[in-house]
């Protein structure tokens, strides 16, 4: 079946930077804003934008991913003739199983995958970032310049530049130059990691890659240099929008506490919306002593106590008398009676028993930072988490 | 695979319930910030493994086709069987408008009752506010080799009209039908009965030929005047049946009490609504909220204490709601002062307006009003 244009969503990365909260679970399914897991904006986006197939490449800890996309229901995109497909590696004929050894490699091994639908564009995606973009807006200026590759740039703080990917554009405006994670960056245009690339072109440069044994497989480091040293046409696509990379517990934390202010990004727009599958779960109860505050709370969640500045996914509990403030309080966690969570992430079926205290507000002192627990992490009654600790749930099976 | 078939009449409305039924049926009313009351007949059907349901539709059924849609969102969206809508057919003698009575909508989906491939069937309102253990329910009537399964609740859960109920035996079965009995001895009938197929078309067609419409006056009298006896299966749970505004308020503010709101929301077994994607709700600084539940989508600036919130909600700064239920994506301005008010959906509230019902007699303004 032949389609113009299908989206290769890139899920497969451990999100290390994230410690114990991607110890279980794959990034693109954390849980993000109260309502979402980060993989629905990207899904949302391109269901939006009228690009109905979509492959999830997925390779660390998939399963609560798999089980979370399943069909593709929320996001319209369980199709007949399209839809959502979740593409693990896979062993082929005579030859070993193999993972994906980078972002170039994971796509490479799929090129059956994209064949199958004839595409003329392939759009690549990752799953880490909260964004709203209008994906056929970029596939047009793909067209309308001829070009083999368009790489959704955004302008960086200078200071911030050596973490991207940063690239220069020449008096035409092609990219000229392009480097990853420069230590001196000479530009503040940073990629987004967000390409679309003419799949004929793309092709024959993965299998070169594949060749090529000092390459490292990666889109950034090794596909997009060789293929300026090639001569082909790279062209940035200008975005100026509400975009966050969310790698790290400060930036995870940042961007949740963005959610409180719809001034940054428009979550109720009606033409743009961003869908997520939601729990079966009754709407949410606010007690007769709640006190709450610039909040943000889900179906599902029963607060007792003070919530104050926080992010509340679903079905979260806050007893009477605890007090959480500045927090992101991830799905199904408790906060017990007379606890105190300040300045905290809180994983998914955490409980924070009664008395306990979780991190703290900022003091200036050297070591301060977001208090973080793990996924079922449990601190016991009236014991203290120190701002900026990171606890692991207990290992148990693999 | 569960041997049961569902049918759910979701034909009736009450007069009584007046502005909410003027554009939907009793079925579709919106309930508990986020469900429809049909949800709840529907969730027992799937929670008990029930893979094929029929629902019963006469009139001013487009709100109703909106929420059900094809039956996804409650695993009835099926290749064969799954969800089947049952407008009326057009065949029968239904000239008189509305059905007279469940006989007389049953035999109006006759062909569909033949081709029911499951040996029984439950028939159940759609205007319950109820979290029926519907497979304990069958694993009972199954066992107890009964033909007619009445599923029953001790306390009279209907204030305002006579209530239908049976009087037991020792050995759980009933050969007594009591209509608004005040015997403490009698089990109220929530009007779910489990019900062999074979019983059923011969019932239906017993009520045809005699030209009698009603299913417990005409078609279980019928049959326990000929010696049939009636299994009883004891609901324990929370149930309110909605058929006047004041049971709409009133079992609204039910679920202000956790107790309650846990025996119709119990973890295991989940209330399926059609899904809608939006926002968390958000509360800002000034905010003040208090023993009060609120859906997803909303958007909270004022005051509100003893309120059901729908979704998409918004209310302005300094507004303040007591004692009110906010159907979805009502808009309610600065200042604004409600209380004992029933909003349906789309209404909006101009800064400064006050309106104020009581308990006893709350407000409702319909749906789409700007005041």
């Amino acid at each position: 079946m032949k389609k113009e244009c299908i989206a290769m969503l890139l899920a497969g990365g451990q999100g290390s930077r994230l410690h114990a909260l991607t110890d279980k679970s794959a990034k693109p399914i954390m849980p993000f804003g109260g309502k979402y897991r980060i993989i629905d904006f990207p899904l949302s986006n391109c269901a939006n934008s009228g690009i109905d197939v979509v492959g999830v490449l997925t390779q660390y800890q998939p399963l609560q991913l798999n089980s979370y996309i399943s069909a593709g229901q929320p996001w319209d995109l369980d199709l007949q003739r399209g839809g959502v497909y979740i593409l693990p590696p896979y062993q082929s004929s005579g030859a070993k199983g193999e993972w994906f050894s980078g972002t170039a490699n994971a796509i490479y091994q799929n090129i059956d995958f994209i064949d199958m639908w004839e595409p003329e564009y392939v759009l690549i995606l990752s799953g880490d970032h909260i964004y709203k973009m209008d994906y056929s807006d970029m596939l047009q200026q793909h067209k309308d310049k001829g070009a083999d590759c368009t790489i959704a740039v955004i302008r960086v703080p200078i200071a911030e530049a050596s973490r991207f990917g940063i690239m220069d554009t020449d008096e035409n405006g092609y990219i000229c130059h392009f480097s990853e994670k420069p230590k001196e960056p000479q530009s503040d245009l940073a990629s987004m990691g967000i390409y679309i690339f003419t799949w004929e072109t793309l092709r024959k440069y993965l299998i070169a890659d594949e060749n090529d044994p000092a390459s490292e497989k990666d889109f950034g480091k090794n596909i997009i240099p060789s293929m300026l040293a090639g001569g082909e046409r790279l062209w940035p696509y200008r975005f100026s929008g509400y975009w966050r990379d969310v790698g790290t517990i400060d930036s995870l934390w940042d961007a949740n506490m963005d959610m409180l202010s719809p001034t940054l990004i428009n979550l109720y727009d009606k033409s743009w919306p961003i869908k997520s599958r939601s729990p079966i779960k009754p709407p949410h109860y606010i007690g007769e002593n709640a006190q709450i505050r610039h909040s943000i709370i889900t179906e599902g969640c029963d607060v007792r106590g003070c919530v104050q500045s926080s992010v509340l996914s679903n079905s979260v509990t806050v007893a009477e008398g605890a007090s959480v403030s500045h927090s992101v309080l991830m799905p199904g966690c408790v906060i017990e009676m007379g606890a105190v969570v300040e300045y905290a992430i809180i994983g998914e079926n955490a409980r924070i028993c009664s008395g306990a205290v979780v991190g703290s507000a900022p003091n200036g002192k050297e070591g301060w930072g977001i208090a973080t627990c793990g996924p079922k992490v449990c601190v016991g009654a009236g014991q203290t988490v120190e701002a900026g600790a990171m606890l692991y749930s207990e290992k148990e099976g693999k | 695979m569960i041997d049961l078939h569902g049918i759910v009449y979701a034909y009736h409305s009450y007069p009584t319930l007046n502005d909410l039924v003027l554009k939907r049926t009793s079925a579709s009313l919106p309930f508990c910030s986020r469900y429809r009351l049909i949800d709840f007949a529907l969730s027992a059907m799937t929670n008990a493994g029930v893979r094929d349901v029929g629902v019963v539709m006469q009139t001013n059924y487009q709100s109703l086709l909106d929420h059900l849609e094809g039956g996804k969102d409650w695993d009835l969206s099926r290749g064969s069987g799954g969800l089947s809508l049952l407008p009326p057919y057009g065949l029968y003698n239904s000239q008189y408008g509305d059905y007279k009575g469940c006989m007389d909508a049953l035999a109006a989906i006759m062909p569909y009752l033949k081709r029911v491939k499951q040996n029984n069937i439950v028939l159940m309102r759609s205007d319950l506010a109820v979290n029926l253990d519907l497979e304990s329910a069958f694993d009972a009537h199954i066992d107890s080799g009964a033909e007619i399964t009445a599923i029953c609740c001790k306390k009279a859960y209907d204030s305002s009209r006579d209530c239908i109920g049976f009087l037991p035996d020792d050995d759980g079965f009933s050969s007594h039908l009591q209509f608004g009995s005040k015997d403490p001895a009698v089990l109220q009938s929530i009007e779910a009965y489990i019900i062999r197929k074979p019983l059923l078309l011969e019932l239906v067609s017993y009520c045809r030929e005699n030209g009698l419409f009603h299913f417990h006056r005409d078609a279980l009298a019928h049959y326990l005047q000929n010696g049939g006896r009636i299994k009883l299966f004891q609901h324990s749970g929370y149930c309110a049946h909605i058929c006047s505004i004041s049971d709409y308020y009133g079992a609204s503010m039910d679920m202000l009490t956790s107790s309650l709101r846990s025996e119709l929301f119990p973890e295991d077994r989940p209330v399926y609504t059609k899904g809608r994607s939006s926002v968390s709700t958000y509360y800002s600084e000034n905010s003040s909220v208090k023993n009060s539940l609120v859906a997803d989508g909303c958007y909270i600036e004022g005051e509100i204490e003893n309120c059901v919130i729908f979704r998409g909600v918004r209310v302005k700064k300094d507004a303040k709601l007591k004692d009110c239920v906010i159907l979805q994506d009502s808009v309610i301005g600065e200042n604004a002062c409600l209380s004992c008010v029933i909003s349906d959906k789309n209404t909006s509230f101009s800064a400064g307006t006050t309106l104020c019902g009581s308990r006893v007699l709350p407000i409702t303004v319909p749906k789409g009003k700007s005041i």
